[in-house]
Formats: C-alpha cells, sequence, structure tokens
C-alpha cells in the first residue's frame, strides 16, 4: 500500500512500445515467387500504360477539335466541315437510349433479382430464368439485333415504329431501347442478385420477427441495403447500353437528326428514328462515308468523358450509400 | 421515411427532366409529309444535303433514308417497304417492278499512296492487279516500288464492287489477295497508311486532303470535267428507283428536282459528284 | 385482439402471395421472350441448316464466293442456293476468341492479384479506376485505335516484304491480321476479367490468409495457393462473361480482322499470325446489306443460331466446372 504512492510519484512505466509494422520484404521469397511478383508489377504497369495511351490519344485528338459549339449545334448535311454542324442530336440520342433502355432493364431487373433471392419456387422455372438469363448475359449484340428487326417489323407492333403505305419500317428508338434493355439486363439481374443475397439472413428474420410481409421487408428494409448493387448493376447496364453499336445500326435508322414519326412532342420523337454518338463516330470516323474525321473525334472524346463521369459518379453515390450500410 | 421521401420526389423529377429531352428535338411541322427511301450508304452524305436543300424549298416535306446498301434499296421498293432507293449500278434484269432514273455522275478513281511514283494505268494492268496476275509493283511500269503490291478492294454487297466488276475485271471475282472492306473510308484509310496499296474509291474520297493519290486510267485523270463528258472509263451513273407501279408523285417531283434544278446540280458539284442534266 | 391480429396475418399473407404471382409472372414473361426469341432464330436459321446438313460445319471451298452465290440467288428468280461451309469462319472465331481469352485471362489474373494484394495504396488507387473505365470503353473506339493505329503498325513494320511476297496471290499480309485482333480482343476484354477477378479475390475470407501467413508461408505463395484458389468459382464466371463478350463482338472485329473469309494455318509458321480472317459475328454485320435476299437472310440467321448456341454452351460449361468446387463450401 505504500507503495502505491510511490509508484505514483515515480516516473510512470514508459508505454509498451509500439508493435513494429514489417512487412514481409520479397527478397526472402523463392525466386519463382520473385519472379511472380514482378510479373504482376510488370502486368500491372502495362495496364496503366495501355489505358494511358488509349484514353490519353482521344483526349489529345478531341481536345484538338472540340468546341463547345459542337455540343449546342444540330447536325445538319454539308460537304465540308463547316457546314456539317454538331453532334448535338446524336448526344440527346445516346442519352434518351440509354434512359429508355435502364427504365425497361432496371425494375425489371430488380423485380427478377427480387423474385429469384427471395421467392424462387417453383424450383424448375428458378432455374429455367436463371439460365435464360445467363444465357441473355452471352448473347452477342448482332443476335438481338437481327431478332429485332424480325420482332419489331410485325404488323402488331406498328405502333412502336413508323408505317409506310402499310408496311412496317421496324426502326425507332422504341425499337433500339426494347433490345438495348436485353442487353442491360443480365447485369442488373446479377448485381442484385449478389447484393441481396449477401445481406445476412438475421435482418430477415429480424423483419419477419416484427409482422411485415416478405414484400414489405424486401421494399422497405433490404432494397435500400442493396442500394450499392443496385447502383453498380445500373452503371454496369448503362455502360453495355452507350457502347453498343450493332443495335444502333441496325434497328435506329441512321438519320442525322431526330426525325419524328408524328407531331406528337414526345411519342413522335421516340417512334422516329435518329442517331447515337457510338453511330455517329462510327459514320464520320475516317473509316465511315461521312469523312469527317475531326468531329469524329470530338464526339468519341465527348463519349469518354461521359463514361468517365458515369464511373466517377457512381463510385461516389456507393460509397456515400455504403456509408450507411451493414458493414 | 425522410430519405424515401426525398428519393421518390428525386426520381420524379429526374423522369421528368429525361422526358423533356426528346422534346427539345423539334416536332414535325404539322402536316409534313415523309418520304422513306433507303439505298447506297456511299451516297448518304450528299443524299442528305440534297433532302435539306430539297425541304427548304418545299418545306413540307421530309425525308428519311435508310442506308441499308444499294442492292437492299432497290429489294426494299420492289417489296413496297419504301417509296424510293439510290442505287450506284446500273439495272438489272432482277429489279423488275422497278423505274430507274439517271440522277447524276460519279466515278470510281484507283488510287495509291502518295510514294507510289505511278501515274497512270490501263485498264488491263488493273484487271491484272486486282485479279492476283501482277503480284510485284516491279511487274507494273511506272512505279518506283518494287514490292508486293497491296490491293484493297469493298466487300461483295457493295455497289462499287459491282460496278468495278463489271466495268474493270470484266465479270471475274476480286483475287483472294484482295482486302475487302465495308466502306469507302476503310479503302481510303488503308491506301494511306500502306505504301504498298492501291485501291479503287469514289470520287468524293481520292481528293486533295484525302492524304492518297488517284491515277490516271488509260491516260485519262479521275475529275470532274473528264467523269461530265463521260471520258473517263470508270464513270457511273446514280440511279433513283421507284417502283413502276404507283409511284408517289412527292417522290417523282424530288427526283427531276435532282436531276434538273439549278440547285441541285450546285448541291451536287460542291459535294465532289459530277452534275449530268442540271442546268 | 387475436382475431385482428390473424385478419393482419391473412392479409399480410395473401399480400405476399399477391406479390409472389406478379413477379413469378414477370419472370414469365421475360423467359418466354427469351424462349421467343429461341424459337425465331432457330425457325429462320432452319432451310440453311436443311440445305447443307452437318456439311454447313466443314470445310469447301471459298466461303467468300459461297455467299456471294446465295445472295445472287435470292435475286434471280431461280432457286435458291444454300451451300454455305462454314469452318474458315468457326476456325477464325475459335483461334481469335481462344487466344484473347487464354492471354487476357492469364494477365487479368496476374493484374489482380496485384491490384487487390501487392499493389502500393497509391498505385491501387490508380489502378481500381482504371481498370473500371477500361472496361466501359465502347468497343467503337478500340476499333477506331485498331484501325487506326495498331492496323498500319503491323502491316508496316512488323511485316516483312519477303513475308508478302511469299504468299501473295492468295492472300494478302495486311495488317488486318490474327495478330490484330486478338491483341485489341485481349486489351477489350481484359478490364472486364479484372474487375471480376479481383471482386472475387477480395471477398476471401481474410482470415483464411492470416491463417496461412501464420503458419509461415510467405505473401505471394498464401495468396496464390489460398485466395486464388477459393476465388475459383469467381474465376470461371468472369471467364465465361469475358468469353461471351469476345464471341459477340462483331463490329470492332470487322474492321481489324481482314474481312477474308480465310482459314489461317499454323503449320505456316510465322506468318500465321498476320493471315487475314473473319469471325461469325463480323459476318454477320458486314452482310447485313444482304438481309434482303432470302437465302443470305436464312444464312445470317444460321450464324446466329449458331452464336447464340455456342453462348448456351458456354454458361453450361461454366456451371458444369463450378460444381466440383461446390463441394469447398464456397458461394459460386
Amino acid at each position: 500500500m505504500s507503495s502505491a504512492p510511490a509508484s505514483l510519484i515515480a516516473a510512470p512505466s514508459p508505454p509498451p512500445p509500439a508493435p513494429v509494422r514489417r512487412s514481409e520484404s520479397s527478397a526472402s521469397w523463392r525466386l519463382t515467387d520473385r519472379i511472380g511478383l514482378g510479373f504482376a508489377w510488370l502486368l500491372g504497369l502495362l495496364f496503366c500504360a495501355i489505358a494511358v495511351a488509349i484514353v490519353g490519344y482521344f483526349l489529345v485528338e478531341g481536345l484538338r477539335y472540340l468546341r463547345p459549339s459542337l455540343l449546342v449545334t444540330n447536325p445538319a448535311a454539308g460537304v465540308s466541315e463547316s457546314q456539317t454542324g454538331g453532334f448535338l442530336d446524336p448526344l440527346l440520342g445516346t442519352v434518351i437510349i440509354s434512359a429508355m433502355a435502364m427504365a425497361i432493364a432496371l425494375p425489371a431487373g430488380i423485380a427478377i433479382a427480387v423474385w429469384l433471392s427471395e421467392f424462387g419456387r417453383p424450383a424448375a422455372l428458378a432455374r429455367v430464368a436463371e439460365s435464360g438469363i445467363e444465357m441473355l448475359a452471352g448473347t452477342p449484340s448482332v443476335v438481338l439485333a437481327l431478332f429485332g428487326t424480325l420482332l419489331f417489323e410485325a404488323p402488331a407492333l406498328g405502333f412502336l415504329s413508323q408505317t409506310s403505305h402499310g408496311i412496317v419500317l421496324g426502326q425507332s428508338f422504341f425499337a433500339a431501347s426494347a433490345m438495348l434493355s436485353l442487353v442491360a439486363l443480365p447485369m442488373v439481374v446479377a448485381t442484385v442478385r449478389e447484393g441481396l443475397q449477401a445481406i445476412p439472413s438475421h435482418v430477415r428474420e429480424a423483419s419477419y420477427a416484427v409482422g411485415k410481409t416478405k414484400i414489405a421487408t424486401t421494399r422497405r428494409v433490404l432494397l435500400p441495403a442493396a442500394r450499392p448493387s443496385v447502383i453498380t448493376g445500373a452503371m454496369l447496364g448503362v455502360g453495355r447500353v452507350i457502347g453498343d453499336t450493332a443495335i444502333v445500326l441496325l434497328l435506329l435508322g441512321g438519320t442525322l437528326t431526330f426525325s419524328s414519326a408524328t407531331s406528337t412532342p414526345l411519342l413522335g420523337t421516340l417512334r422516329g428514328t435518329g442517331d447515337t454518338l457510338t453511330g455517329y463516330i462510327y459514320y464520320n470516323a475516317p473509316t465511315g462515308d461521312g469523312n469527317q474525321p475531326s468531329k469524329a473525334y470530338a464526339a468519341a472524346f465527348v463519349l469518354m468523358l461521359i463514361v468517365l463521369t458515369l464511373n466517377v459518379g457512381v463510385d461516389f453515390a456507393v460509397r456515400r450509400s455504403r456509408a450507411g450500410g451493414w458493414s | 421515411m425522410k430519405k424515401g421521401m426525398t428519393l421518390r420526389s428525386r426520381t420524379r423529377t429526374f423522369v421528368g427532366l429525361l422526358a423533356a429531352i426528346p422534346a427539345l428535338a423539334l416536332p414535325a411541322a404539322a402536316g409534313a409529309t415523309t418520304l422513306f427511301g433507303s439505298g447506297s450508304s456511299a451516297e448518304q452524305p450528299i443524299l442528305n444535303v440534297l433532302f435539306r436543300g430539297y425541304s427548304q424549298a418545299h418545306h413540307h416535306i421530309k425525308f428519311n433514308f435508310l442506308p441499308d446498301g444499294g442492292n437492299a434499296g432497290v429489294k426494299d421498293v420492289q417489296a413496297g417497304r419504301r417509296e424510293f432507293a439510290v442505287n450506284t449500278r446500273p439495272p438489272l434484269p432482277s429489279d423488275s417492278g422497278t423505274t430507274q432514273f439517271k440522277l447524276f455522275l460519279d466515278g470510281l478513281c484507283v488510287a495509291v499512296n502518295p510514294s507510289n511514283s505511278l501515274s497512270n494505268l490501263s485498264i488491263a494492268q488493273a484487271k491484272d492487279i486486282f485479279t492476283g496476275v501482277d503480284t510485284s509493283w516491279s511487274q507494273v511500269g511506272g512505279s518506283n516500288l518494287t514490292s508486293t503490291i497491296d490491293p484493297v478492294g469493298r466487300n461483295s454487297s457493295a455497289g462499287s464492287y459491282t460496278f468495278f466488276q463489271s466495268a474493270v475485271l470484266g465479270g471475274k471475282t476480286q483475287s483472294s489477295n484482295v482486302h475487302p472492306v465495308t466502306s469507302d473510308g476503310l479503302v481510303a484509310t488503308a491506301v494511306h497508311g500502306d505504301p504498298n496499296a492501291i485501291g479503287y474509291v469514289g470520287l468524293a474520297h481520292s481528293g486533295k486532303g484525302s492524304g492518297i493519290k488517284p491515277v490516271e486510267l488509260n491516260g485519262v485523270a479521275c475529275d470532274t470535267a473528264n467523269i461530265k463528258n463521260e471520258t473517263y472509263p470508270l464513270f457511273r451513273f446514280i440511279w433513283g428507283v421507284v417502283p413502276t407501279s404507283h409511284p408517289s408523285l412527292q417522290v417523282e417531283n424530288f427526283i427531276e428536282w435532282v436531276r434538273t434544278s439549278k440547285a441541285a446540280g450546285q448541291i451536287i458539284s460542291r459535294a465532289g459528284a459530277v452534275p449530268a442534266f442540271n442546268k | 385482439m387475436d382475431d385482428d391480429i390473424l385478419l393482419e396475418e391473412e392479409q399480410g399473407w395473401s399480400q405476399d402471395q399477391r406479390a409472389e404471382y406478379m413477379l413469378g409472372a414477370l419472370v414469365c414473361v421475360v423467359v418466354a421472350l427469351l424462349l421467343a426469341m429461341l424459337i425465331f432464330v432457330f425457325h429462320e436459321a432452319w432451310p440453311s441448316f436443311a440445305h447443307n446438313g452437318f456439311a454447313w460445319f466443314g470445310a469447301g471451298g471459298s466461303v467468300d464466293s459461297q455467299i456471294q452465290a446465295i445472295f445472287t440467288s435470292g435475286d434471280l428468280k431461280e432457286a435458291a442456293v444454300y451451300t454455305f461451309h462454314a469452318w474458315p469462319l468457326i476456325w477464325s472465331t475459335i483461334l481469335t476468341t481462344g487466344a484473347a481469352v487464354v492471354i487476357a485471362f492469364v494477365s487479368s489474373l496476374f493484374v489482380a492479384v496485384f491490384i487487390v494484394e501487392f499493389a502500393p495504396i497509391r498505385l491501387r488507387r490508380v489502378l481500381e479506376p482504371v481498370v473500371r473505365l477500361l472496361a466501359s470503353v465502347p468497343s467503337v473506339i478500340y476499333g477506331l485505335v485498331g484501325v487506326l493505329v495498331l492496323v498500319p503498325f503491323i502491316g508496316n513494320h512488323l511485316i516483312t516484304q519477303h513475308e508478302k511476297a511469299s504468299v501473295t496471290p492468295i492472300i494478302q499480309l495486311s495488317g488486318s491480321s490474327v495478330l490484330a485482333a486478338v491483341l485489341i480482343l485481349t486489351v477489350m476484354i481484359a478490364p472486364i476479367m479484372v474487375a471480376i477477378f479481383a471482386e472475387g479475390l477480395r471477398a476471401v475470407p481474410r482470415g483464411w490468409l492470416e491463417g496461412s501467413l501464420a503458419l509461415g508461408v510467405n505473401r505471394w505463395r498464401t495468396f496464390w495457393k489460398v485466395a486464388v484458389r477459393t476465388a475459383r468459382p469467381v474465376l470461371v464466371a468472369g471467364t465465361v462473361l469475358a468469353t461471351a463478350r469476345a464471341l459477340g463482338e462483331a463490329v470492332m472485329l470487322s474492321m481489324v480482322s481482314g474481312g477474308v473469309g480465310f482459314a489461317p494455318n499454323p503449320a505456316d509458321g510465322l506468318i500465321f499470325l498476320f493471315e487475314p480472317s473473319r469471325p461469325l459475328a463480323a459476318t454477320i454485320i458486314s452482310n447485313t446489306e444482304q438481309l434482303s435476299s432470302p437465302p443470305m437472310k436464312h444464312t445470317l440467321y444460321a450464324i446466329a443460331a449458331v452464336l447464340l448456341f455456342s453462348a448456351a454452351m458456354l454458361s453450361l460449361i461454366g456451371w458444369a466446372a463450378k460444381q466440383p468446387m461446390k463441394r469447398y463450401g464456397v458461394v459460386a
């Protein structure tokens, strides 16, 4: 007891030494392991280099040719570069098509993912649905485009595109978006399903314990918790939709500007034909018929900017929603 | 609870904004007629300018052109899917049920890389090159190169290929060592990038800024004057195709305008083609 | 009180039932649509298969002249010609897709391991967004880079005059070749694989790795022997996805692979890499202008049916490959 005040007066014991973080040096490894690590470093840096090269090439060329007026002028038929206007219509076309494709694919994908992970009876239907979605994920977009030409030229679907002398033409924003939603669907289903399955079962059980129905649980508890996956799935889907060329070439009609079917403001445009940035780039590149390479480079730059912004925006959104998640 | 409500209102405003975007696209004028056509994708740039010129003069007419290829365009007209088509090859017996009009002139230039000193080629030599008989530049007189010839051509569904086949190759198929590409632009790119290349492109793609050098055929240069007086061997007409029974009157008016009006003639020459009948 | 609870339970139950039926109906609609697509495509493809039988997949004659014969026969009112031996196209597809997937798999695995475990923090923060960005670049951009940069480089700097002269009347060794196609395809599918592999590797329970480290195994071996082995189902899934993407790539490959229906011959030595070819999907897209001729339409749909079938086979192979891995209790 008397030592206690002494120990209090005495110098406090030095703090325990901080644990020395000794990261393992690769010098102690076997040769094959070191070669492996070197190979991994090499490939990682090569990867970066290729990315920088591709993005940098289009950045440089695009900055050389991009003028803000291009973004707000409609494309015009012309011969020389100064007469052909900008690419406002293809830009809007890209936005419209991705919005419409995701408007179909996102709700449908979430619904299918919810059914597969929460319900899933009868089991045979679940298995068929799973294999179907997987097969759809592997289907080339050319095949979907071919099928789309068959489908939308049927007289019953004439209201989705334009009709000329009783024959359905089959190219419109509706047609292209419908097929593009099929392209985006497997991504959404896979990611949302993974997100839902990652939620521990005690969350569901707690919700059932307070009397919530399955569907209410899904709507109010599970889906909000799986929001990062939903956003990731949506972003993956949009990425694929924006980059698709085959479906756009066959099902969108390739007109320079929006060519509305009727004079109704919204429906007319969607039933009509138009173009997207990818189609515009394909047409005007040095390799296409339009022969306006500077405009093509500018458009490619804008397209990459859109993709970059998408990536960054989604990163941000996912990080924000993960902040309140189940860590 | 609060988060859900703001999410819903946020979604609503987002959807509303998206729905407004197509409205930015100017809706068609009330009462506008749309004329549907299809055909050659190589002629699409010049056709778009012609459409615009015609629509400016006749405000209620709009055009919708699907570039699915000249041959497919004729089929579309035969089946009634389209009201008119534009083709780059002369009428064939299989084009029954259609009436075809000559619209304007164009030429197929044979071009080499600027580093090749070749300036003149005979039709027979061109045939030998593209059928695989001549394989080295040393076999072709007038060229400073001694390397292998790299011929570049069009794919088998192209009107340019059919025309080249009948006019130069005498009906034979292109040799398998000709690199078939799917557009004139790709031919120009390939010839521009390869010093040993030779290819055939439309007049519009072989101009001064294209980076390739058109050669004379049988001593005649590939330019608008020689095409207009039809002395250049590979001149061709661009054809407008309409159905024989019940052609649309507006389409016929358009075709007449393209053929004979002064405005159309100016558009055609500025685009790099050659007006044929315009005043 | 009890009646109220019972009533609430009943309402809750039928609410669930209703939701289940509605969602199930939606799933049925989507499945029906997919089935309809399968049926339509095979129905349109049937005449081409019926006329050729199994010789459809074999070799025989020049594919390009067969295509032209099919197209022109649809023009004339004579009997339609359907003769088609697609082996050069099939071989080209197998070659480009297979080589690209193999190269991409090896490199992506190393890059994924690097990103997840061995890269310094700053480099990791740069590499992750780079991978995601590359994975979403549209294929048109890759095609343009290929045609404008890679193809002229190969044609002018890698192929020697002697090689060109040795094959000249038969094929042309321009830069559009097997090499260009495989390189661009690899660069296109590698980011997808890296992203999927990295996610799978990150999901390996940390404790397993720490246990191995505690036993004295070095970091490299630990990661390979434990994490990569555990993540094998993810590796399979990523490879299947990337292969499907490579199979379906049409527009870009039509620009850089050579455009000729020629079957590259490995026995040719180094020249083999520079020989032109044309995979199945690129054949469809370069012949869409001929869809109006009925025999050509049936032939193109037959090619599409083969592609659909390979996609189905791919998922089947993926599922089969994951089955033995399920023993280890890892969620596939």
